[in-house]
């Protein structure tokens, strides 16, 4: 329920066990490595490794890519939940034998690329013979090639043009255009309203004053082929029908190499992990024959890596305390309460230097106002029976998943604790129910009705909003006095707490105040609300005279202490702010109700009873999912925004050990280091 | 004279509440379509930042329908003679639920555009995304409650 404390570690070794020490931290994963602290000089310097780093992440991505491709062609059965499945864990034996096939693998890899590539470009040539196939269409009642020139006394003029034409029109006007040339012979291949594709023969003699004739009506000529129009069809759908053949064989040829898949994701990882491990190599410090290895590991696996580091390797292994101001990087434990809100501090920001772990003490408020937020008691259990069955199905999650679940299985309990206290089961569907189809009054029991007494609610959600910020204050105080600072905490948690605890008691004490949020009369005796004033006003004078204790100036003190009181009026918009409690309460409830309203509106008997149950189900959904994404995004709102606001900093840097970074494979670590050893002597 | 002023309100709410969420959710959609051009694994996400302004309009309908059960125009039966200082309170306690709904939405949505972009740059920074616009959701969220504890309030028809 903390942060881990952090050591700086120092490994000092012979260059000759570099790779061996190398894998084997990279097996461990407890040591995130930094070039903290020496400076490079004549001998100890950093190597380059940036095209090692360039080269193994290449052939990563390559091998990625012809996944892709052969997820393509032949898909991999996976089911709906297999992202949740987690890594497969496999022997570091079968793991080490495989790679040694790295080149054969990269092969594959390469050689599925390729057929990818030949594959499109087969697909690309298609459209080409198609357009071809188009332009030749009309020339099919041509009997010679389109490039015919004519014969030795004649000349043959092949072409198009434009709009529809008939051999007497194209006649006349040759003969209007070159009157004294006869003998002028056209035929018509194809007449349509855009084009006509004509023949036309003249005497060679003549060929010049035809062809401007023809010239001047437009004449352009066509694809250019020296073969018959009908034999250049059948080439065509020869070449498409060969092209389409090719496409399928490298298909075939692809989904061949399917089996080979389970390498290729052995082959990324494997290449991600020496890409991360040069990465590590270009951090070290380098001499001829010893490198320096510095970086951050978290105490409790300090005496685990030291074992097992002196029993394979001659090496020199420290540890040392970091110094009080000194940066270290951040890992968080928390038991399986409080786990899941590790991501939500993470999206936040993780705790930086002097801040505590917040992931338990926003845990105690979280599912609860996204209980209060999501509040039915049937979408409640939908979420927890959701959330548990996968965990309990699937153990093997990621990390990342196994919290996402966590929280909302969470999330979920409260939804049903605060729906049993709303006394709303998928909102009011049980009397819904009896009273069409049984003809029954049926209330279920209930704490508070949001429907019948908001402003009760109201004051529910603002007590709830008040605590929440109480402790947030207290927090701050916790803080301080871990850093032996009380007076800090009194003044900037003690009078703050005097001052608003003050404050609202006195509202409580009258009657025109309680009348306001719709109380009959004051919650507390006027005696109490004269002690709260008192308490009230001790905190407004402690914060005027130390909110601004940074100063010495006495004057600019009291001046910025004013200002430090001012702050009142946000507290009074960050209880305000919890308001939205009971809104979004409302929100989930009355859209149900209209559904349920909906459905038994076609009355009793089977037909209603099938009505029904469709809106039930359709509404239901669509009322769960949209108010489940805003009891989310408001719960994170509320810890953001009201309570960090409070105590929380952040800025802190995630502690990322050098691990195997893999997104396959989980290598399990077995005898092989020792193994190793042994061979070594 | 009442009962209609009743009912414009409702219908206010409904309407501008209604079009304000429906021109948000249209704005963020495009930006989510284009993210999901380049990247259509992250589908799920831009959704999610694409339904926030939508929330707006289902408060809407939250006043509408609350305001028309009580004056009876939802299962009960309508009172014509309302009066018309009645119904003009209906209409005025509908009224921060349509305008502010109506506003936030398209600035809810002008929040969830960027973010869309930023999910399209940093696809693990979701929960950042979503909670900007949400920011802006507050105020609706406020006239929500508002205009809901003034309908209650109000004498039935």
């Amino acid at each position: 329920m903390a942060i881990l404390p952090v050591d700086r570690v120092r490994i000092i070794a012979k260059r000759k066990d570099r790779k061996k020490i190398l894998e084997f931290l990279q097996h461990e994963s407890v040591i995130d490595v930094k070039d903290t602290s020496y400076e490079q000089d004549q001998v100890f310097k950093n190597e380059d490794t940036a095209t090692e780093v360039t080269t193994f992440n290449k052939n990563s991505e390559i091998c990625e890519d012809a996944l892709r491709i052969l997820n393509y062609y032949a898909p991999e059965k996976s089911s709906l939940f297999s992202s949740l499945e987690g890594r497969k864990t496999i022997d570091a034996s079968v793991f080490n034998e495989e790679t040694t096939k790295h080149d054969e693998l990269m092969k594959v890899a390469y050689k599925i690329q390729s057929l990818n590539k030949q594959i499109e470009e087969n697909k690309a040539g298609i459209p080409r013979i198609e357009n071809n196939r188009t332009a030749l269409e009309p020339w099919m009642g041509l009997d010679i090639p389109i490039d015919f020139k004519g014969t030795k006394k004649t000349r043959a003029f092949i072409g198009i043009l434009p709009g529809k034409e008939t051999v007497e029109s194209v006649q006349t006007r040759i003969s209007e255009l070159c009157p004294q040339i006869t003998g002028v012979d056209v035929e018509i291949v194809n007449a349509m309203a855009s084009q006509t594709c004509l023949y036309v023969l003249c005497l060679k003699k003549d060929a010049g004053e035809v062809e401007a004739a023809l010239r001047t009506m437009n004449f352009a000529r066509p694809v250019k082929s020296e073969i018959v129009p009908a034999e250049m069809m059948d080439a065509l759908s020869i070449e498409e029908k060969t092209l389409m053949e090719e496409i399928k064989e490298d298909e075939e040829k692809i989904k061949a190499l399917a089996p080979k898949r389970e390498a290729l994701k052995l082959m990324s990882d494997y290449y991600k992990m020496r890409s991360d491990k040069y990465e590590v190599i270009h951090e070290l410090g380098q001499s001829e024959r010893v490198f320096i290895l510095e970086g951050f590991i978290v105490q409790k696996d300090e005496k685990d890596l030291e074992e097992k580091l002196n029993e394979n390797f001659e090496l020199s292994l420290e540890f040392i305390k970091p110094a009080e101001d000194e940066e270290v990087p951040v890992k968080l434990k928390n038991n399986a309460f409080a786990a899941p809100l590790e991501s939500v501090v993470e999206s936040f920001s993780l705790p930086g230097k002097g801040d505590i772990d917040p992931s338990f003490i926003s845990a105690l408020f979280y599912y609860i106002l996204f209980g209060f937020m999501f509040s039915d008691a049937g979408y409640g259990l939908i979420l927890t029976i959701a959330c548990g069955t996968l965990l309990l199905r699937f153990k093997n999650m990621e990390p990342g998943t196994k919290k996402f679940f966590g929280l909302f299985l969470g999330c979920g309990i409260g939804t049903t604790i605060m729906g049993v206290l709303f006394g709303s089961f998928f909102a009011d569907t049980i009397p819904v129910v009896a009273r069409t189809f049984f003809g029954k009054e049926i209330t279920l029991w209930h704490w508070m009705d949001p429907n019948t007494d908001p402003m009760g609610v109201l004051r529910l959600a603002f007590a709830v909003g008040i605590i929440h910020i109480f402790v947030g204050l207290g927090a701050k105080a916790y803080m301080n006095i871990k850093a032996h600072d009380v007076w800090s905490a009194i003044c900037d948690t003690v009078f703050w707490w005097f001052l608003i605890g003050g404050l609202v008691a006195l509202l409580l004490s009258s009657a025109t105040a309680c009348s306001m949020f719709g109380m009959s009369k004051a919650a507390l005796p006027v005696a109490a609300g004269e002690i709260a004033k008192y308490v009230a006003i001790i905190g407004a004078v402690g914060i005027v005279l130390t909110g601004g204790r940074d100063s010495k100036n006495w004057g600019v003190r009291i001046g910025r202490g004013l200002y430090s009181l001012y702050g009142v009026s946000s507290y009074l918009g960050d209880i305000l702010s919890y308001s939205r409690l009971l809104a979004l309460g409302l929100a989930t409830g009355m859209i149900a109700q209209v559904f349920n309203m909906m459905g038994a509106m076609a009355g009793g008997g089977i037909v209603g009873a099938i009505f029904f149950i469709i809106i039930f189900v359709i509404g239901h959904t669509l009322n769960f999912g949209i108010n489940v994404l805003g009891a989310y995004v408001h719960t994170n709102r509320l810890t953001y925004v009201e309570f960090f606001g409070k105590f929380y900093e952040g800025e802190g840097k995630a502690f990322k050990p050098f691990t195997m970074n893999t997104k396959y494979l989980k290598v399990k670590n077995g005898e092989t280091i020792k193994a190793k050893k042994e061979s070594a002597k | 004279m009442g009962i209609a002023l009743a009912i414009a309100g409702a219908a206010l709410a409904a309407l501008l509440a209604g079009i304000g969420s429906a021109m948000g959710v249209g704005r963020a959609g495009q930006a989510a379509s284009g993210v999901v051009t380049e990247d259509p694994s992250k589908f799920g996400k831009v959704l999610l930042l694409e339904l926030l302004p939508g929330t707006q309009g289902i408060y809407g309908l939250i006043i509408a329908f609350v305001t028309l059960m009580r004056i009876g125009v939802i299962g009960g039966t309508i009172n014509a003679d309302m009066s018309w200082q009645l119904g003009l309170q209906y209409l005025f306690a509908c009224l921060p639920m349509a305008i502010v709904g109506l506003i936030s939405a398209i600035q809810q949505a002008n929040v969830s555009v960027s973010t869309i972009s930023l999910i399209s740059k940093r696809g693990d920074q979701l929960a950042k995304a979503m909670t900007l616009p949400a920011m802006v959701e507050t105020y609706a969220i406020l006239a929500l409650l508002i205009s809901f504890l003034a309908v209650v309030g109000l004498p039935t028809a």
